[in-house]
């Protein structure tokens, strides 16, 4: 009494379906710019992503799922950029077939090669002389120092940190035993974190302060023996949270903006609360593609394209992108539980809590539930470094997802 | 092996509170904040439409333009015939600075597109819009001007209309501001310390002082607890605190007509307490006190102490239109309104046809009643009262040969400055054809003597001037 | 014309999106209750009888079944179980024109169809048992 099959062909083919509406109704908006190129660019975008996930459920024994959560994720965010700006669209779909270029790699490269848990010291050096780099080599944007621009490409030196940052941690737990015989081996993990902190500081760049420090507790939380330290660490926090209000105006002012946008909105309010227009005139279903003006929010494609996506797709469509979210890190988590190989678990759980994390800050920044902090959305915001890192982590949790060896120590 | 399950359980389920109560704020949002947030002013989405279209005129009830659009080049740019004085009633209508007044509450209308943009959509398929819709304002333009000028010089505001319809003939409130010259005055008009921007009529919350009397008086009627003989000595003290006449002299005896003919404080504050506040509130409700007025314009609500913990010194306060109390002008409109109607108040309009480009009357109004404040006997016992009142009493400064005129004075204690002059009124009293409320905000003089003459011209004028 | 698709397509939008997530979190629950997805396209599998966690190796719940399958210890084989019972190559399934052949290739402990030892070549039939070391398979061919 064996059921029908269930199989991935369902999702993967609304999947299409709704590529191919969408990637119409676009063409259809801007039919008089239209150029031979585009048309092909998009069919390529919709066919890649496809063939992906076909070849996907074909060749890997792992799972499935975070492939094709991840690519409905990129597919609404695209939609979303291209709608706005056609350049930018235009962009955006080079990265996200970068970006799956780089899953698959990523995800040979690392089940191919063994060894990664031992590498804890490059995790480090190669973290801090990326702190170092865009501390001196660095531009402000908007106030804080998070790029680096060397020969004509400009990219985030952040988003590979929070990889390493995971990988560093990942391996610090697995080699634990080995760490408790040095003298401060307890403590080389805190310590390294806060240094962490420290330089996401002087770059103030708070939103990564608070992923990192979250990443850090939850992990910490998981799979530090020492349990006073975690206690600890949970007090520092927080006390070095209240300091940080007290002392550094431009924390007061985040949270003052968050508190009553409406004082400020000719100031630093103006960003807010333009989203907050946004979200109420789209409504439950949105006012339609095309028929909105996300574009009245500055810097829209970044940040605050949760934003347009709730105004002209509507709140219904927002809730959707936040349970797909819930989906993929529970997903994760459930890969690492399933993980005998506790570097991997760890890493697993590392990436996962990092995409809950990460969507949940902005999630919450742009429709004012918490303070605004500028960070992207994985896999929707527009943006190259985002991308591509995100994607490298997926790939290394599809890794996680399968059976490995565990060492024999 | 087993902790750490438990802990990775624990974190995601942490992680899944975070992401359901996005979900539920962002419900949340949509249903209970979205509709306020979308009508700010900042809300450039309020604007788009604006560019094609042309906005619809606002008149006056007898067609005299007092606003409209013209062609500017490529754009379209209002234009306020009167300035200042429907800065409060129109209000203005500017990218940089927002809309205000009939301006914004009547987007929708002035611009014929409806609230949602699918539905705008979709009409415009079928004939794409150009034009707005007409106002046709209940205000009369002279008496409107008119009114201006008694008033000119103070700060205050006054109210003027139909009691059997509740049409408003004139609103003003000072200080005001001139809509044309909105960019370059703006920066004075924010900083101004009697706040231009305010119209006084409706947001303005002011200690009604005398003028209160007739609630409590009406709530004495219907209560069967008003005083045949009362000793008024001018003074009375209430649990150990004194209040006292205007001037202290007293009245000798007086029964509730008396009372109100020479507004006479020891003798309302004894009828207060003993009619109790829950008496005295519920009367105050009926008159609309403590309730949201339906208008179209948003109106600030008067408050009334209720039940609580609410001690005799509040309540003799209360009688007398003092304390808590505190009532905006058109509420003491409305309320002299409902005395003059046979006790029941109609809705206050003051937006009489919406008239499409065309020239069809797409929308008028329909005079409503909100409330039965009270019976047509007692109402008619009020109005014979405050008859009296200006033949005999305070209000002799509103009287006019040949017209029984009904009305109240009132002179209200400011605490933080000089009273305010008060008074209430309509006429003719047997036929009431206009009512009125006037209030000069820290005029520093009785309602009698300053407020009264206002009210008296203003009400003489309409009922020369006004026949439809 | 295109704000009439455009208002049209946001209520599809909302169905396809909201279809996509129902049909992942549904098969994630089979998952979870330990129904594997089946590739639909193949019809013909080796489903695991024994209970999974009472075997002290690593073994699928299913096997999808193509033209030619090795089975056995070593990491070679297209079906690899560690079970010290199993010989580095034990067995192999052909399809010979829509019919299946297991043919067992000389192991130590041998393969058993129905409590029968194979002793070369034997035509398997949909809900034919395979026993091999420690596991048994059923064979479901629903072509």
């Amino acid at each position: 009494m064996l059921n029908r099959g269930v199989n991935y062909k369902i999702p993967r083919n609304l999947l299409f379906l709704f590529e191919s509406i969408a990637l119409f109704l676009m063409f259809m908006y801007y039919r008089n710019a239209l150029d031979r190129s585009t048309i092909i660019y998009g069919l390529s975008l919709i066919f890649i992503i496809y063939i992906s996930n076909l070849i996907l459920s074909k060749i890997v024994s792992g799972d499935n799922y975070i492939f094709l959560i991840v690519t409905m994720l990129a597919s609404i965010g695209i939609i979303m950029i291209y709608r706005i700006n056609y350049e930018q669209g235009f962009k955006q779909i080079i990265w996200i077939s970068l970006g799956i270029v780089l899953f698959f790699a990523t995800y040979f490269i690392v089940k191919r090669i063994k060894g990664w848990e031992k590498l804890f010291l490059y995790y480090c050096l190669a973290s801090v002389f990326l702190f170092l780099a865009t501390l001196l080599l660095g531009r402000r944007f908007k106030g804080a120092i998070n790029w680096i621009s060397i020969g004509g490409i400009s990219f985030q030196p952040t988003e590979i940190i929070k990889i390493l940052a995971i990988l560093m941690i990942a391996s610090y737990y697995t080699n634990y035993d080995r760490f408790k015989e040095k003298k401060w081996g307890r403590y080389y993990l805190i310590g390294i974190m806060y240094l962490f902190v420290f330089f996401l500081f002087l770059q103030r760049d708070l939103g990564s302060v608070l992923i990192f420090c979250s990443l850090f507790l939850a992990l910490q939380y998981i799979y530090d023996e020492n349990r006073k330290l975690v206690l600890a660490n949970i007090v520092v926090l927080m006390f070095s949270g209240l300091l940080g209000y007290v002392i550094f105006p431009h924390v007061r002012i985040r949270f003052e903006t968050w508190i009553n946008p409406w004082k400020y909105i000719d100031t630093i309010g103006y960003q807010i609360t333009q989203s907050l227009f946004a979200i109420s005139e789209g409504g439950f279903f949105g006012t339609g593609l095309g028929l909105g003006h996300p574009d009245f929010i500055p810097e829209v494609s970044k940040d605050f394209i949760f934003s347009a996506i709730c105004e002209e797709m509507g709140i219904l469509t927002g809730i959707g992108v936040i349970m797909l979210f819930m989906i993929l890190v529970y997903r994760g988590f459930k890969i690492s539980i399933n993980q005998r190989n506790k570097f991997f678990r760890i890493v697993a759980l590392g990436i996962s809590i990092l995409f809950g994390i990460q969507s949940f800050i902005i999630f919450g920044g742009v429709i004012n539930m918490i303070p605004l902090t500028g960070i992207t959305i994985p896999f929707v915001s527009y943006g190259g470094s985002s991308m591509l890192s995100s994607f490298i982590a997926l790939g290394i949790l599809q890794v996680a997802s399968e059976e490995l060896d565990i060492e024999e120590d | 092996m087993e902790k750490e399950i438990k802990r990775i359980i624990t974190v995601l389920a942490g992680i899944c509170i975070l992401f359901v109560s996005l979900v539920v704020y962002l419900t949340y949002f949509q249903i209970f904040k979205a509709d306020k947030v979308k009508n700010s002013s900042y809300n450039k989405r309020l604007w788009i439409n604006e560019e094609k279209i042309l906005r619809g005129s606002i008149i006056d009830r007898n067609g005299k333009i007092l606003a409209y659009s013209e062609l500017n080049g490529e754009t379209y740019a209002r234009v306020y015939n009167y300035g200042s004085l429907y800065s409060h009633i129109i209000g203005y209508s500017y990218r940089d600075y927002g809309k205000s007044n009939l301006e914004l509450y009547y987007n929708n209308v002035l611009l014929n597109t409806s609230e949602s943009a699918a539905l705008n959509e979709l009409k415009n398929l079928v004939e794409p819009n150009s034009e707005g819709n007409t106002l046709k304002l209940t205000i009369d333009h002279h008496l409107q001007e008119y009114s201006r000028n008694q008033m000119k010089g103070k700060k205050g505001a006054i109210v003027a209309m139909n009691p059997s319809t509740g049409e408003i003939y004139a609103m003003v409130s000072l200080p005001d501001f001139n809509p044309s010259t909105l960019r370059e005055d703006w920066g004075n008009i924010v900083e101004d310390e009697n706040s231009p921007l305010l119209n006084r009529a409706i947001s303005g919350l002011y200690q009604p002082g005398s003028t209160f009397k007739v609630v409590t008086a009406i709530s004495a009627l219907e209560n069967n607890m008003y005083m045949e003989d009362y000793e008024c000595t001018g003074t009375a003290v209430v649990d150990g605190y004194p209040l006292k006449d205007y001037d202290g002299k007293g009245h000798g005896t007086v029964n509730l007509n008396e009372a109100l003919i020479y507004s006479c404080n020891p003798y309302f504050a004894e009828t207060g307490i003993k009619l109790g506040i829950d008496r005295l509130s519920e009367t105050a409700e009926k008159f609309l006190l403590n309730r949201e007025i339906p208008f179209d314009l948003p109106v600030k609500k008067s408050l009334f102490p209720k039940k609580g913990n609410i001690g005799k010194t509040d309540v003799a306060a209360a009688s007398i239109g003092q304390g808590k109390v505190l009532v905006t002008p058109l509420n003491m409109a409305l309320i002299a309104s409902g005395i003059a109607n046979k006790g029941d108040i109609m809705k206050p309009v003051l937006v009489k046809e919406v008239i499409s480009k065309d020239g069809k009357v797409i929308d008028s109004f329909k005079a409503e009643v909100i409330s039965r404040a009270t019976d047509i006997f007692t109402a008619n016992e009020l109005k014979n009262m405050m008859v009296d009142v200006v033949n005999k009493g305070t209000g002799k400064n509103a009287r006019i040969s040949n017209i029984r005129v009904a009305g109240k004075t009132g002179t209200a204690e400011n605490p933080s400055g000089n009273d305010h002059a008060w008074f209430i009124g309509f006429a003719p009293a047997d036929d009431p054809k206009i009512a009125i409320a006037v209030i000069l905000e820290e005029e520093g003089s009785t309602g009698g003597q300053k407020a009264a003459p206002i009210a008296r011209n203003i009400m003489l004028e309409a009922l020369n001037t006004i026949n439809n | 014309m295109f704000n009439i698709l455009s208002l049209v397509f946001k209520y599809v939008f909302i169905v396809i999106i909201y279809m996509f997530i129902f049909s992942i979190i549904k098969l994630i629950y089979l998952d979870i209750k330990g129904i594997r997805p089946i590739p639909a396209d193949s019809g013909t599998y080796l489903k695991l009888i024994n209970r999974k966690d009472t075997l002290p190796f690593k073994v699928k719940e299913y096997y999808p079944l193509e033209d030619n399958v090795f089975l056995g210890r070593g990491n070679d084989n297209e079906i690899v179980i560690k079970d010290p019972y199993i010989s580095k190559k034990h067995l192999r399934i052909v399809k010979d024109e829509d019919e299946y052949f297991l043919e067992d290739l000389k192991s130590a402990n041998g393969t058993y169809v129905n409590g029968d030892r194979v002793m070369d070549v034997v035509k398997l039939n949909n809900g034919d048992r395979i026993s091999v070391g420690q596991v048994e398979f059923l064979f479901v061919n629903k072509e």
